[in-house]
């Protein structure tokens, strides 16, 4: 068990790389309190896994500091590595190994005694439901069953901070929540996680904060309740068969909520953070035009709201910011 | 100071060399599995030395001349070990290309070991390899008729070439890590030891090579580890003109002392230049 520290587990301040004309990181800050999981959501090309390589020592910052488990990462890479686990965006495991073998050798490479090796590679495969396979060669794996041993190999050595690049993208339902299951009783006993993740319901199920990259930089941060509530409180959404329909509709609902009414392609959104009553009164108004919608609901605002607005109003001050 | 408890305890107290040996070995029986479990790769390795002795022997060896009395099989074989170990070194780039395209050395990299043991082991493993190489050369060898003057010349000699090849090695390593697939380093590679390997005293004396060649040929590294196995097979058999004309007219123990410092050499800069690359790999 580790103690409970108030330290954060990783900091990350101002760190840039940049690959040729790339900036793949542009001056990144993040911070994950012990025994907390951080989420790192962002498109594609955003910057996370190059912020992972960085703080798992495997690519050198061009400035800014970064330190991990209280170490300072540029300085000493060494000791940085024996306390983290890191499972890559793309497994690592070794194809003419069996699974026991591979597990094996990344703990002796992890100095672990011998038998603890052993005992250690077993109890990891029967965690992740492979025991069965452990004895074929990993090159007769399926996708998500050589995902889930490099996830088991990150684990070998029992690291204080875990970096996890996308842990579930191949993995089917049941993989993904047995996964999570192994992160929470993790973090329940102290471990510290950073987790990169196209799956924002993960973010919102596993993170107790999200940091939103894009270009390189950071754009949003604090807890999933915390993103959410940016995005307004409870919506009505009205779904038509027609853009021109919608319109309509927007214009009758103006005042029908307690909000700025939107409406997107065919879809109309109404603020409704006294729920029910709003609903009643848009159904009441459609009604008595005698309009029937194909889709009617009244929903919480999704992390996936919170990263399409986020990163599409990035996209456009990024334009704006290049044309003007 | 920061204590942590990793929940496992590592076992020992033991120096960095201490690791650093482990790491190797461990390393070295992952890479040895690996090639045990690429029957094509050591069939390669086997019959490419048999076919090799056989060709020179029977197909070349009768229009070959200048050798000032010497018999061809005792010529050649030495040149065919050289061959044998330079080409089988290759093995060293090849895996490590592989190893980084599939990402494993990313998992490596992340690891707490001696980043000397991911060449280390490869070498050791690879230099196993070569050693299997020259045994069934020699067994070849033996059949078709070639007699080394004494045994601990020969086996001398074995050194010296496993050496040298370690050496060179290094420098596929490095090409391997470089290019970042298999193919290329053979690409990339073949223009540099082809020459090197043929253009020697490997298989005919360097005397009746065009006069504009023979200063490379008879100074060039590989010539210099060739001849001194030679000498050091031929041992006091050697005439005084098979000396001059054959072996670069220098005596035993200065061949060998100039093989190891190109050995050595090599071996050096290349060991160098692997550490660098590899610390810098983009992910
Ligand atoms: N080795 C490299 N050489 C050149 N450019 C690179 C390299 N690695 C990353 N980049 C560039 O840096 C930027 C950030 O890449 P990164 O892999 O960190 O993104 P990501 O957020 O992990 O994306 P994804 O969700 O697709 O995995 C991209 O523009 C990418 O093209
Ligand atoms: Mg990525």
């Amino acid at each position: 068990m580790t103690m409970a520290t108030n330290a954060p587990a990783v900091i990350a301040t101002d760190l840039v790389k940049s690959f040729g004309d790339v900036r793949a990181l542009d001056r990144v800050s993040l911070e994950v309190q012990a025994g907390t999981v951080l989420g790192l959501l962002g498109p594609n090309g955003a910057g996370k896994t190059t912020a992972v390589n960085v703080l798992t020592t495997l690519l050198r910052a061009d400035s800014g500091h970064a330190e991990v488990a209280g170490i300072d990462v540029l300085r000493h890479p060494g000791a940085v590595r024996r306390r983290i686990g890191l499972a890559g965006q793309y497994p690592a495991v070794d194809e003419s190994l069996t699974g026991i073998e591979n597990l094996t050798l990344v703990g002796r490479l992890n100095h672990l005694p011998t038998a603890q090796c052993r005992s250690r590679a077993a109890e990891l495969l029967e965690q992740f439901g492979l025991a069965e396979a452990g004895r074929r060669f990993a090159k007769t794996y399926s996708g998500g069953m050589r995902r889930r041993l490099d996830l088991a190999a990150a684990l070998v050595a029992r690291p204080s901070v875990l970096f996890l690049d996308e842990p579930t993208t191949g993995l089917d339902p049941r993989s993904r929540i047995d996964l999570w299951k192994v992160i929470e009783d993790l973090v329940t006993q102290g471990t510290t996680v950073l987790l990169t993740t196209q799956y924002l319901e993960e973010a919102d199920r596993l993170a107790d904060r999200i940091s939103v990259v894009d270009g390189g930089q950071v754009i949003a941060e604090g807890s999933p309740s915390e993103l959410k509530s940016r995005m307004g409180g409870t919506l009505v959404e009205v779904r038509l068969d027609e853009q021109s329909q919608a319109r309509r509709v927007a214009e009758l609902l103006t005042d029908a909520g307690d909000g700025r009414v939107s409406s997107q392609g065919t879809l109309v959104r109404v603020p409704a953070s006294n729920g029910t009553a709003v609903l009643a009164e848009v159904v009441r108004r459609l009604d008595a035009q005698n309009l029937s919608p194909r889709g009617l609901q009244l929903r919480e605002p999704s992390l996936d709201d919170v990263f399409l607005a986020l990163t599409d109003r990035f996209a456009e001050d990024e334009q704006i910011r290049s044309t003007g | 100071m920061t204590t942590t408890s990793t929940g496992i305890s590592s076992a020992g107290t033991n120096g960095r060399l201490g690791w650093a040996i482990r790491d190797t070995a461990a390393m070295a029986g992952r890479n040895l599995r690996r090639l045990m479990r690429q029957p094509e790769q050591i069939m390669f390795n086997l019959v490419s030395p048999i076919m090799f002795t056989l060709l020179f022997r029977y197909v070349f060896g009768g229009a070959i001349g200048g050798l000032q009395g010497l018999n061809y099989v005792n010529f050649l074989i030495p040149g065919i070990a050289v061959q044998t170990v330079l080409f089988s070194a290759g093995v060293t780039g090849f895996a490590l290309a592989d190893d980084l395209q599939k990402g494993f050395i990313n998992r490596l990299r992340s690891l707490p070991m001696a980043r000397s043991a991911v060449f280390g082991g490869r070498v050791a493993a690879d230099t196993l390899n070569n050693a299997l190489g020259l045994i069934i050369l020699l067994a070849t060898g033996f059949a078709v008729g070639f007699r080394p003057a004494n045994v601990p010349g020969l086996v001398l000699a074995g050194l010296l070439l496993l050496l040298f090849a370690l050496a060179v090695s290094l420098g596929y390593a490095l090409v391997g890590l470089s290019v970042r697939s298999p193919e290329a380093v053979n690409a990339a590679t073949f223009p540099i030891i082809f020459p090197l390997t043929f253009a020697s005293s490997a298989f005919v004396p360097v005397e009746t090579m065009p006069s504009w060649l023979q200063g490379f040929a008879t100074h060039q590294p590989v010539s210099v580890v060739i001849n001194a196995a030679r000498s050091l097979i031929l041992g006091d058999t050697a005439t005084p003109e098979q000396r001059d004309l054959l072996l670069g007219g220098s005596g035993t123990a200065s061949l060998v002392l100039q093989s190891l410092a190109w050995t050595i050499g090599i071996g050096v800069v290349f060991g160098l230049l692997c550490t660098r690359r590899y610390r810098n790999l983009t992910a």
